[in-house]
């Protein structure tokens, strides 16, 4: 039962969102990890790799001297790494078609923290152990729940994503309607209630993020995550718990802004409403558990400037402070270091760094708002992507428990991804 | 896919013991014109299973004079190696199926990709 119910939550959040999103993953932004390029360069020649979870092939393309082969279960994906030129196969990753030992090395880039249950995760970890040969090494990369300053709350989350990463994400437009705050609702209907969601920004995993430098510099992010319980404690998939801004955020977001373009104070103030939904779902190490209390003391807040035509609200002025709040937020929430925006922390950084109010983006906030409904927002709506993101030292735990034949060679952080590398060993049975 | 993947592919349908070699059949083979590296292809050799790598190059019509067992010293023979490079690299089914040689079932190639997805009952 528990075998369907993660597979059903794999499909849905995994396997069916990657072949939508597909056609976006040959943005100029994804490109190969410098370490994991590194780990493929330092194969001896003559060497077969397989990349087991390849997406459209990234890695496939490095060191001519080795035979490199990938697989996922994303046709489309596939499909575009076979017209690379590149080895591919359709598999899942708890079935390999590959005889035993028969690789050199092994690739995981950003593709067990998809699976959806401890168990898979090990039963993954051994299938590929199993097509290693004797010596052979695996790298493994999954996103960290640590990230530079904050964690992520829950360790199983879902990330949307948006068809356009280099639109601004403008929270809202003027027919937001209110929302009432819910919570333990299904993650489905909670979609459905709302639009806010349909303005997140978000990118694919780590792995794919290159060098920040070359990134285009992105307004404050507008980020929302649904926590779910892991499917290990957890059987009853009704008992999703999200969290929504009140409506008096969502009134003061809404009338606040005018259609004025390029108005940097108006994009500011709509990045507020979601960001405070975004600082919901995080807390201080200090503070675990807490849904509101976000907010380190030493926050420098800024004070909102609009604050026209706020709803007839006895707290008017909480709803100001409040603003200001979610305005230092938005710098708060922009300088996190998560496994898919890394570049973008850099670059709020630098801001920060500066003093200077965050710069949004004029133009693309223009395109932003010309952007198509309807079908964009059935898109996003169901392009929840379900990640279990790894506590630190948890996956080469995973290993040194649960796969004898793998013994762990180097662990370490990078870009906001735990990693292991990791030997095939022989194991002697009695 | 190239004869080189197929070397690697096995049949993992449930209760399956002996999924290898897969039988390929082929509707439609391509030849392409790779860049041959003789080290490379002589890295390769011992990593194969080469009566798998003769079998079918045979099913593909393919095999042109490729010896039924090694030859020895191999590394130093160029006209060999020529002949491994072609049969490894070179020879692509586009469309076709691999069948598992206990079950029969048949995994589809299409547009030079085998997909290897099982159903819910066979995993």
């Amino acid at each position: 039962m528990m075998e369907e119910a993660a597979s059903q939550l794999e499909r849905d959040h995994v396997h069916n969102v990657y072949d939508k999103i597909a056609p976006y993953f040959n943005d100029s932004r994804y490109k190969a990890w410098p370490k994991v390029r590194q780990f493929l360069l330092d194969l001896l020649p003559g060497s077969i790799v397989a990349d087991i979870g390849c997406g459209n092939g990234k890695y496939l393309h490095i060191n001519k001297e080795v035979f490199k082969l990938g697989c996922d279960v994303c046709r489309p994906l596939v499909d575009f790494a076979w017209s690379q030129g590149h080895e591919v196969q359709m598999c899942d990753g708890l079935c390999l078609p590959y005889r035993d030992g028969c690789f050199d090395a092994v690739l995981s880039i950003a593709v067990i923290h998809h699976f959806s249950t401890k168990e898979r995760r090990i039963r993954a970890i051994k299938e590929m152990a199993r097509t290693l040969r004797v010596g052979g090494r695996i790298m493994i990369y999954v996103w960290a729940m640590e990230q530079k300053r904050r964690k992520f709350e829950k360790q199983d989350i879902f990330v949307p994503w948006n068809p356009n990463p280099h639109l601004a994400s403008s929270c809202n437009r003027e027919d937001a309607k209110p929302r009432r705050r819910v919570t333990a609702q299904s993650v489905s209907e909670v979609i459905d209630n709302t639009e806010n969601h349909r303005k997140v920004r978000s990118t694919s995993s780590v792995a794919d993020e290159e060098d920040m430098t070359q990134m285009v510099p992105q307004q404050g992010t507008q980020r929302l995550w649904f926590f779910s319980r892991s499917l290990d404690s957890v059987f009853d998939f009704g008992s999703l718990a999200i969290s929504w801004p009140s409506s008096r955020d969502l009134r003061q977001l809404s009338s606040a802004t005018g259609e004025s373009e390029g108005n940097k104070a108006n994009q500011r103030v709509r990045g507020r409403g979601l960001i405070k939904q975004v600082s919901s779902f995080f807390s201080p190490p200090s503070v675990i558990g807490s849904e509101e209390d976000v907010f380190d003391s030493d926050v420098d807040l800024q004070k909102g400037q609009n604050d026209s035509g706020g709803p007839s609200n006895p707290t008017n002025n909480k709803g100001k402070e409040n603003q200001g709040v979610s305005v230092s937020l938005v710098q708060e929430c922009g300088s996190l270091a998560l496994p898919d925006l890394i570049s973008l922390q850099q670059e709020h950084l630098k801001q920060s760094e500066d003093q200077s109010p965050r710069e949004p983006i004029g133009t693309e906030q223009q395109e932003g708002r010309e952007s198509p409904e309807g079908s964009e927002e059935q898109v996003e709506a169901s392009c929840l992507r379900y990640y279990h993101v790894f506590r630190e030292g948890e996956l080469a735990e995973l290993i040194e428990h649960h796969v004898e034949e793998l013994h762990v060679i180097h662990s370490y952080f990078d870009h906001a991804n735990w990693c292991v590398v990791a030997e095939k060993v022989q194991v002697w049975k009695i | 896919m190239k004869l080189l993947t197929h070397n690697m592919l096995t049949s993992h349908v449930k209760g399956v013991t002996k999924g290898y070699p897969l039988l390929i059949k082929a509707t439609e083979v391509k030849v392409n014109e790779v860049e041959f590296n003789p080290k490379f292809v002589c890295r390769m050799i011992p990593k194969l299973e080469w009566s798998t790598l003769v079998q079918a190059a045979d099913q593909l019509g393919h095999r042109e004079e490729l010896p039924g067992e090694l030859v020895p010293d191999y590394e130093k023979n160029g006209d060999f190696l020529k002949k491994v490079h072609r049969v490894l690299l070179e020879v692509e089914v586009i469309e076709g199926c691999l069948q598992c040689p206990e079950s029969g079932r048949e995994f589809p190639i299409s547009k030079g990709i085998p997909n290897m997805l099982l159903n819910e009952d066979e995993a």
